[in-house]
């Protein structure tokens, strides 16, 4: 950095109007000359300040978000980094850190799907109905009630199929098609008559437990 | 003995009750009280309710007439005491499980005769018997000799194969049976007692069928 040189008192007191400018030496007139041509540059030019730019982007920033839309205030809102402090007494951290276990634990599949236990096991449905407008699996594992599991045809194929989490062990169920008609499930391959005297029969599902060591009756 | 008197009393009528809610709007009003009657006397005599209960609810649901119902329900008491009485043949000193009454009950609704259970039971007092007596049904259903199908599951036993994997070896058989080449059913038999214990394993189903959304638990 240049050092600052002391202005000639001289040249002082013409700039402060306690002198005559025209009865300086040569040499200070010429320096007067300069210094008040670039006084007048400066007082024609914007004044620019760092404080005045700061308050400029202040006042022109609520008027800008403003324009944003709602969307991108909210991703603002979102992306910008914050700091905050979390106050926690030491006693709380070990539930806390149990908890977040548990959570990172939990034994959940794709999408959130029901995962069978130790003694359960996963069921799963097909049947062939061409033209059915709803078929549904009723039995013992859901109180013989309706409407609780819905097969599904996706691609209107005539194939309907679903899966359920069931308790391992011995189930009879029927097919409930178009709400009315109750079909013993064609590929069940195990079946037991329903013992109503008509000769009917039930679809006999056997569940394996989905894990070793599910026990079985 | 009073006091299981006592409690027998007073659990029997409570546990009719209990049954009772879930039945009504059901069943056929006509068909309640003779259901009611049948579900108490399972209580009373310390056989499991559930599966009276389920037949009834069955019978609601298919739009049984409630005389057919009443009749189906009085059958499965009927085959829950026979049930018990077979198993306690097997192991007098022991306590029956309900879920074993259950199991048994079953075998014989799926059409297994009383002494071909007792003898499956007798083979293996130790085991649940859930797992044997469906393999021995599903064997018979498949046109096994029955005596034959409860030889080669003893042997199953005796060699190691338990619970689940008892259904594997009624799986094998049948197999062998529709390879054809006019293999008779005691040839099928014959050559899986020779694999065993290794009879094929049934593949686990996939871990998370995407179809998978319910969850169900036994009489909820």
């Amino acid at each position: 950095m240049t050092p600052m040189t002391p202005i000639d008192p001289h040249l002082q007191q013409a700039l402060d109007g306690e002198r005559d400018p025209s009865a300086l030496p040569a040499d200070l007139r010429e320096a007067y000359a300069r210094l008040i041509g670039a006084a007048s540059l400066l007082q024609d030019a914007p004044p620019v300040s760092v404080a005045e730019r700061v308050m400029a982007e202040i006042r022109r920033s609520p008027l800008a978000i403003s324009r944003e839309s709602a969307t991108r205030r909210l991703g603002h809102w979102l992306t910008r980094p914050r700091a905050f402090t979390v106050r926690l007494r030491p006693a709380w951290t070990l539930p806390l850190a149990a908890a977040i276990a548990a959570i990172l634990l939990l034994p959940l599949g794709p999408s959130g799907s029901p995962t069978p236990g130790a003694a359960e096991g996963i069921a799963q449905f097909v049947g062939h109905f061409p033209g059915a407008r709803s078929v549904e699996v009723v039995g013992s594992f859901n109180d013989w009630s309706r409407g609780t599991l819905p097969l599904r045809d996706e691609n209107h194929d005539g194939i309907w199929h679903g899966a359920a989490v069931l308790p391992a062990g011995q189930h009879e169920y029927m097919f409930v098609v178009d709400g009315e008609r109750w079909v013993a499930d064609p590929l069940a391959g195990r079946y037991v008559d329903d013992g109503f005297g008509a000769g009917r029969e039930n679809a006999l599902l056997i569940v394996r437990p989905a894990m070793a060591g599910g026990d079985q009756p | 003995m009073r006091l299981v008197l006592a409690l027998t009393l007073v659990v029997a009528p409570l546990a009719a009750q209990a049954a009772h809610p879930r039945l009504a709007g059901r069943v056929p009003a006509a068909a309640l009280p003779a259901i009611d009657s049948l579900v108490a006397q399972a209580v009373a005599e310390s056989l499991p309710s559930e599966p009276l209960v389920q037949k009834a609810l069955e019978g609601g649901a298919k739009g049984i007439p409630a005389d057919r119902l009443v009749n189906g329900v009085r059958r499965g008491l009927i085959q829950l005491r026979n049930a018990r009485a077979i198993l306690t043949r097997v192991a007098p000193a022991q306590p029956v499980p309900d879920g074993h009454i259950a199991a048994v009950a079953a075998a014989l609704a799926r059409g297994l005769s009383p002494e071909l259970v007792e003898r499956l039971l007798a083979g293996a007092p130790a085991e649940p018997p859930g797992p044997v007596l469906h393999a021995a049904a599903d064997l018979v259903a498949h046109g096994f000799n029955p005596d034959s199908a409860a030889d080669l599951l003893l042997t199953a036993q005796e060699k190691g194969l338990h619970g689940m994997r008892l259904l594997d070896v009624a799986v094998a058989a049948a197999h062998e049976l529709q390879r054809g080449g006019g293999r008779t059913p005691a040839q099928a038999l014959e050559r899986v007692r020779a694999m065993l214990p290794n009879v094929p394993q049934a593949p686990p189903p996939p871990p998370h069928p995407r179809a998978v959304t319910h969850r169900h638990t036994a009489g909820s």
